[in-house]
């Protein structure tokens, strides 16, 4: 049946057309389940659930699901580039990237491993206000929506970040991090990682 | 000399350690941008889309609320980030995007409807209309043709360039664009204010449009901050369109508003950045200014609403009393602390022409308060040939279908 016929069939018999409606492919909600599944290639590298103990990459476990998918989107998108996870993300559908983002924002985040410099630790909630830093990650940096929990997250991770953000090499989606971390000195990127790294992720 | 020289580095260095204790003195967002101080410490900032779309089925569709004898379905998901919609003469529908690359194609194979991804690789490609069997497409910086579009969905190849160089300085504010086919045979599209609130240079904040064949602009209304929605009345064939207002000026000012551009007029001025909604002066660019010299709005919508898409009815399904209404999708307000919006809106023109705005389809909002306090954003509208009306979700990546009768 041609659309222009299906729609004259709409029109008139609408109960028909409601069928029909209900036979397109819908889209298939997210399903954690499913993504602890397709996990199981990524804790080589981000660790078990997701808590990462390797300093230069990023713990996922309890990021907000949004920030999960819309960060594999930007990877397999080339918004943004690494030379791991480009790859690991080229072949994932969108359905793929919702499932792994149900599981892992499902996971607790562990205990941070990394301990702040005491004179860090008290600077650094004052530059990461200064900074706009929790205008959009939260007053306790736990993100929310599309934006990622720093709190606890790895230290060397979030250095190479926000340097990277500075340079331009590092794009985000609406250009808000560029944008904040052009302000940022070398000292204020280590001082905020290390603050940051050893913040509680709760 | 030297001492010259030591006293200068000292002093710029002076400068800029004691610029850096202000935080006011650092870049903010673009949508940041014109932020007074006395707001410093609001929280509120714009919802982004969910960029892999999320699947009808987890949402709480049957929320959804139309007037009697209405009824509104979900039509089609699993397009990311639908942003405008366009009729092809064989019942193609096409899908844009703002953050993604791509176009879509909704059609019907075999009573089943399919989504296939027709163009890839574009420049936040959200403007897209269809006319005599060729798709515009409206990026970034150019609007492109593909014709004879329909017969080869599979292989559209490279678009043929309309006209380019539309964002010469790669603007960080409203870059993306709106694009309508005109009764006069040209492309309307919106070239949008380079930030919340600031000068814009000579094409920014306006309207334009192109010949499709000549390729030559003309500028359509100025002080427009920005269109990302125009019709024209299917009687008087004028051009009508939405417009934002301006950010961080409170939670009740300024209205978002709707547009008339009198026919044969000469170039109307809306007032941006002097003149909001009218009759409001910018504190900052209105100083020495008067909003008398600017031309008014048609109706104003409510503060920070964002209305986006806006269609004449000229369908024959729904009832008579809805012919040549006006239909808005409201996209919802970030920049007020109680939100509204999240909506799709009728407004019906009395006997004078004057609009009166009423709800249509609402649902979306669940708590005024709560941040998101939606599940799902309005964008665009199209009125399909059996009367229907379809109407886009970008948050989600959902189009729904709007139909009246048993």
């Amino acid at each position: 049946m041609s659309f222009t016929k299906l729609v004259k069939a709409n029109a008139t018999a609408l109960t028909v057309a409601f069928v029909l409606l209900g036979t397109a492919s819908p889209a298939r909600a997210a399903d954690a389940e499913a993504g602890k599944q397709k996990a199981a290639v990524c804790a080589a590298c981000h660790g078990e659930g997701g808590n990462s103990t390797n300093p230069a990459v990023p713990s996922i476990a309890q990021q907000p699901a949004q920030f999960v998918s819309t960060a594999l989107f930007m990877f397999r998108e080339g918004n943004r580039k690494d030379p791991q996870m480009s790859p690991m993300a080229a072949n994932l559908s969108n359905e793929d990237m919702n499932d792994l983002a149900a599981f892992f924002s499902a996971q607790k985040a562990a205990p941070p491993g990394h301990k702040s410099n005491p004179e860090n630790a008290k600077t650094g909630p004052e530059l990461a206000q200064k900074f706009n830093c929790t205008q959009c990650h939260g007053r306790g940096l736990l993100g929310q929506q599309h934006i990622p929990r720093l709190a606890g997250q790895q230290f060397e991770y979030l250095r190479t970040q926000l340097r990277g953000f500075k340079a331009m090499t590092r794009a985000d989606i609406d250009g808000n991090m560029t944008s904040a971390a052009r302000a940022l000195s070398e000292k204020d990127i280590e001082v905020l990682s290390d603050f940051i790294a050893g913040a509680s992720a709760q | 000399m030297k001492n010259v020289i030591a006293f200068t580095v000292t002093t710029a260095f002076a400068v800029s350690a004691l610029a850096q204790d202000k935080p006011a003195a650092q870049p903010a967002p673009s949508w940041q941008q014109g932020k007074p101080a006395a707001q410093a410490e609001s929280t509120l900032h714009p919802f982004a889309p969910h960029m892999t779309g999320r699947a009808a089925k987890e949402l709480p569709v049957n929320k959804l609320k139309v007037p009697a004898g209405f009824k509104v379905e979900v039509w089609a998901d699993g397009i990311p980030e639908a942003r405008s919609l366009a009729l092809g003469d064989k019942g193609t529908v096409f899908v844009s995007n703002r953050n993604a690359k791509n176009v879509y194609a909704v059609v019907n194979a075999n009573g089943k409807r399919e989504v296939k991804t027709i163009l890839k690789g574009l420049d936040a490609p959200n403007g897209i209309v269809f006319s005599k069997g060729t798709l515009y497409v409206a990026e970034r910086g150019r609007i492109t043709r593909y014709d004879g579009i329909e017969s080869k969905l599979e292989q559209p190849g490279e678009g043929k360039v309309v006209v380019d160089n539309l964002d010469p300085n790669r603007q960080a504010g409203h870059f993306w664009k709106f694009l309508a086919m005109g009764p006069d045979g040209k492309l309307y599209f919106n070239i949008g204010a380079p930030g919340n609130i600031v000068m814009p240079s000579y094409m920014e904040a306006s309207i334009m449009r192109v010949d499709p064949d000549k390729g030559v602009l003309e500028t359509v209304a100025m002080g427009v901050r920005n269109s990302v929605g125009m019709d024209w009345n299917p009687k008087t064939k004028e051009l009508w369109f939405t417009n934002h207002g301006r950010d961080w000026l409170g939670n009740d000012l300024p209205n978002d508003t709707l547009h008339r551009v009198a026919a044969k007029s000469a170039v109307p001025n809306f007032g941006y950045p002097f003149c909001h909604q009218g009759d409001v002066q910018d504190p900052d660019f209105g100083k020495n200014r008067s909003c008398a010299e600017f031309a008014k709005p048609a109706l104003k919508l409510g503060a920070h609403i964002a209305p986006l898409g806006m269609r004449f009815y000229t369908g024959k399904m729904f009832p008579a009393e809805y012919q040549n209404n006006i239909f808005i999708a409201m996209h919802g307000s970030w920049n007020r602390e109680t939100k509204q919006g999240y909506n799709v809106m009728r407004v019906k023109l009395d006997e004078k022409g004057n609009p009166k705005m009423q709800p249509f389809v609402e649902g979306f909002l669940t708590d005024e308060k709560a941040d998101p306090p939606m599940w799902g954003r309005p964008v665009d509208l199209l009125v399909m040939k059996d009367g229907s009306m379809l109407f886009s979700d970008d948050y989600n990546g959902i189009i729904y279908r709007v139909s009246y009768g048993k």
